[in-house]
């Protein structure tokens, strides 16, 4: 885990568009607290942007009616909120222990070489992204990927490669 | 009374009161469970595990003392080599990130984390690693600053601004070793009772920018009081010290705990006017500008008192019971009109509906008590008539608004008994000094009829008279508190049961039962 505190403010203000706004409602009507719906806000505004602002969780706090600094606490909790933007290609490399003895160290290094990025970069060409995360719970086909949400297990090297061609 | 229950505390029975945590209810019988984020005004959050404790009745073998309530039976273990290794384990699990930089940090002397090393821990490190490193002297505003190193994250802070004031503006951001205490960027502290957070901050990491490196805490003596801020009167501790050769100076004000009056907080305006009390003093006695010893000035008064016609008499709302009576009674003496008249002290639309009052006057019930009229029009007919006007300790010019006097206190001869160089006493051609608040003491009710006592604090070097003392000079009959209550009890019926020494450190609440508590 890194520092995430040090948010990135774009100087334009944020909204949900009609049709965000739309779901955000819909899910909050699901919860007797209206705070239950930080998670759920911030993950939509997240599908919006692509990743998450200064401004989104001031945002958010005035949507869901509580304090910045509660969103703050959510927002740089949980890794699956990007607090930068990401690339097209959003890879997270799991970490933790399993995923760690299983070599993900291999598939981090060849990141860095193939598409010249390190854990917290964008590639240059906006394409990539990479992130080392925590714990993703397949540690029974450990080294595992994650690609824009989608799960890769028992990962390598060369499997990786193959995978990356496919991708547009 | 509580009800009262009988339970085990390694064996040894003791009686604590039903229903409180095992914290508080152990705490009132001496024995100690170590913890940091439990505090009685925010809760049980049950973050730190410090509190842990073996409970011997097929519960689980440990649980978090901050969230079990006294049981009658309940066997309590404590004295107990696990939970001795718990406590050892989790002081080693704080201190690990910790910088241990007591020499140069402000809590060091009133640190738990200190203490409870020397209690509970007393272990070398083992860390071989690079610490995790985090920002330090972060101005969060309100005159608070942040270390996150120091920082035990018991979000006491934290749940205060949420709690207390409503106003949220810290959160505990990032998780595991890189979790830390921070404000949400361009939104810092902005709310009245800020600097509490340094009072309930087990630890250095929040300091006040006020007291930061001013003193060790360890040379300070550390006296109760009450804050003479406004009509609340919230309880504080005085912490003062007199450095070799320098005088005895007040470094602040602290929040002390009464539950009748202010709970466990004070505001930040409160907290911060101990600086009055150090600063812009009158401690000489002057008669038409000169300095002169102050015989020459009681003599100077005297002569003016013996020859007015009309003189007036001007109390202040701040001034204890027993001042206000041997005001009163020399009043009589010199045939002069007595005015309480004080309405700068009111700030309208200050207050809140926590604990900061419009009214700044510390005694104002008292003055009502007293019978003392307040009235603007009977002041203003009374100082257009008056040829001497002697004021005791009341500053017209508190707040704007009493402009429409100055030219008749232009036009009459004044006497000024003050604790400060202001405006409201400067004019006067007899002023003599007297003693503020932290340096007397006295009785005062303040704005829910709870009455209470306080004794003096502070003893500068200049130590100017009090007030009572003053009237006794001006050839008044009371000398000190005690011989103003005969006087108090049988004339003023709601203290008419009251015998000071016998008042409770939390107060008593006037024309209520618990009076007869208080009465003989
Ligand atoms: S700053 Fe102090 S009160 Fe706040 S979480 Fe850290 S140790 Fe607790
Ligand atoms: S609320 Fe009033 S009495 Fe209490 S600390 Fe503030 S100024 Fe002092
Ligand atoms: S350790 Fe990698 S998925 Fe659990
Ligand atoms: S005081 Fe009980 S867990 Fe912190």
């Amino acid at each position: 885990m890194s520092d995430r505190s040090q948010l990135l403010a774009t100087g334009k203000s944020f909204a949900f568009d009609a049709e965000t706004d739309a779901e955000f409602e819909r899910l909050a009507a699901r919860y007797p607290i209206r705070e239950s719906m930080i998670m759920p806000a911030l993950w939509l505004a997240q599908q919006q942007q692509g990743w998450i602002s200064a401004e989104t969780i001031e945002y958010v706090a005035e949507r869901v009616g509580t304090y910045p600094a509660k969103v703050f606490e959510l927002a740089t909790f949980y890794t699956m909120y990007h607090l930068r933007p990401v690339g097209t290609y959003h890879i997270c490399v799991c970490r933790t222990l399993s995923c760690y003895l299983r070599d993900k160290q291999e598939i981090v290094d060849f990141l860095a070489d193939e598409a010249g990025i390190r854990p917290g970069q964008v590639s240059d060409d906006g394409r990539f992204s990479l992130e080392e995360v925590e714990c993703l719970g397949h540690c029974g086909s450990a080294p595992v990927v994650q690609i824009n949400g989608e799960f890769y297990e028992d990962m390598n090297v060369e499997k990786l490669r193959a995978l990356l061609t496919t991708l547009a | 009374m509580a009800e009262m229950v009988k339970l085990f505390v390694n064996g040894q029975e003791v009686e604590v009161e039903a229903g409180k945590n095992l914290i508080d209810a152990l705490q009132v019988v001496g024995i100690e469970i170590p913890h940091f984020c439990y505090h009685p005004a925010l809760g049980a959050d049950g973050n730190c595990r410090m509190c842990l404790v073996g409970i011997e009745d097929g519960r689980p073998p440990l649980v978090p003392a901050c969230k079990t309530p006294a049981q009658p039976g309940m066997k309590v273990l404590l004295e107990d080599e696990k939970i001795k290794k718990i406590q050892r384990d989790i002081m080693e699990l704080e201190l690990i990130n910790h910088p241990v930089d007591c020499p140069v940090c402000d809590q060091a002397g009133e640190c738990t984390l200190q203490d409870y090393y020397m209690s509970y821990s007393q272990q070398d490190s083992r860390m071989n690693v690079e610490q995790v490193h985090k920002d330090k002297r972060l101005d969060f505003g309100c005159g608070v600053v942040h270390d996150q190193e120091r920082c035990v994250l018991c979000a006491r802070c934290v749940r205060f601004t949420r709690q207390i004031t409503k106003t949220g503006e810290l959160g505990i951001v990032n998780r595991s070793d890189q979790a830390r205490v921070t404000i949400f960027p361009g939104r810092p502290l902005a709310n009245r009772y800020a600097l509490n957070i340094v009072d309930i901050c087990p630890v250095g990491a929040m300091t006040s920018k006020d007291f930061r490196f001013r003193q060790r805490v360890w040379f300070l003596q550390k006296d109760p009081g009450i804050c003479h801020g406004c009509s609340t009167g919230c309880n504080i501790y005085i912490d003062h010290h007199r450095e070799k050769y320098g005088d005895d100076v007040i470094y602040r004000f602290r929040a002390r705990t009464n539950l009748q009056v202010n709970g466990y907080f004070i505001c930040d305006a409160g907290r911060l006017s101990y600086k009055t009390e150090n600063e812009n003093r009158q401690d000489r006695t002057l008669v038409d500008g000169v300095e002169v010893p102050l015989e020459r000035g009681i003599e100077a008064a005297l002569d003016k008192l013996n020859r007015a016609r009309k003189p007036l008499m001007l109390v202040s709302p701040d001034s204890t019971l027993e001042q206000l009576w041997a005001i009163k009674r020399i009043a009589t003496l010199y045939g002069a009109v007595l005015s309480g008249y004080s309405d700068a002290y009111v700030l309208a639309g200050d207050g809140d509906d926590y604990l900061i009052s419009d009214d700044k006057a510390a005694n104002r019930a008292g003055l009502q008590l007293l019978d003392i009229d307040s009235g603007k029009e009977s002041f203003a007919a009374a100082l257009a008539d008056a040829d001497l006007l002697v004021n005791f300790n009341n500053d017209l010019f508190f707040s704007p608004g009493n402009e429409d006097l100055q030219e008749a206190l232009e036009a009459t001869d004044q006497v000024s008994v003050c604790s400060h160089d202001r405006p409201a006493f400067s004019r006067a051609t007899v002023i003599l000094p007297c003693a503020s608040y932290s340096e007397y003491g006295g009785s005062i009710v303040n704005r829910n009829n709870v009455l209470q006592r306080f004794a003096r604090a502070v003893c500068r070097d200049a130590d100017p008279c009090d007030i009572i003392e003053i009237t006794r000079l001006l050839g008044g009959a009371i000398s000190d508190n005690a011989r103003a209550w005969p006087g108090l009890r049988q004339s003023v019926p709601a203290l008419s049961r009251i015998w000071p020494e016998r008042i409770p450190v939390e107060g008593v609440t006037l024309n209520s039962s618990e009076e007869t508590h208080v009465g003989a």
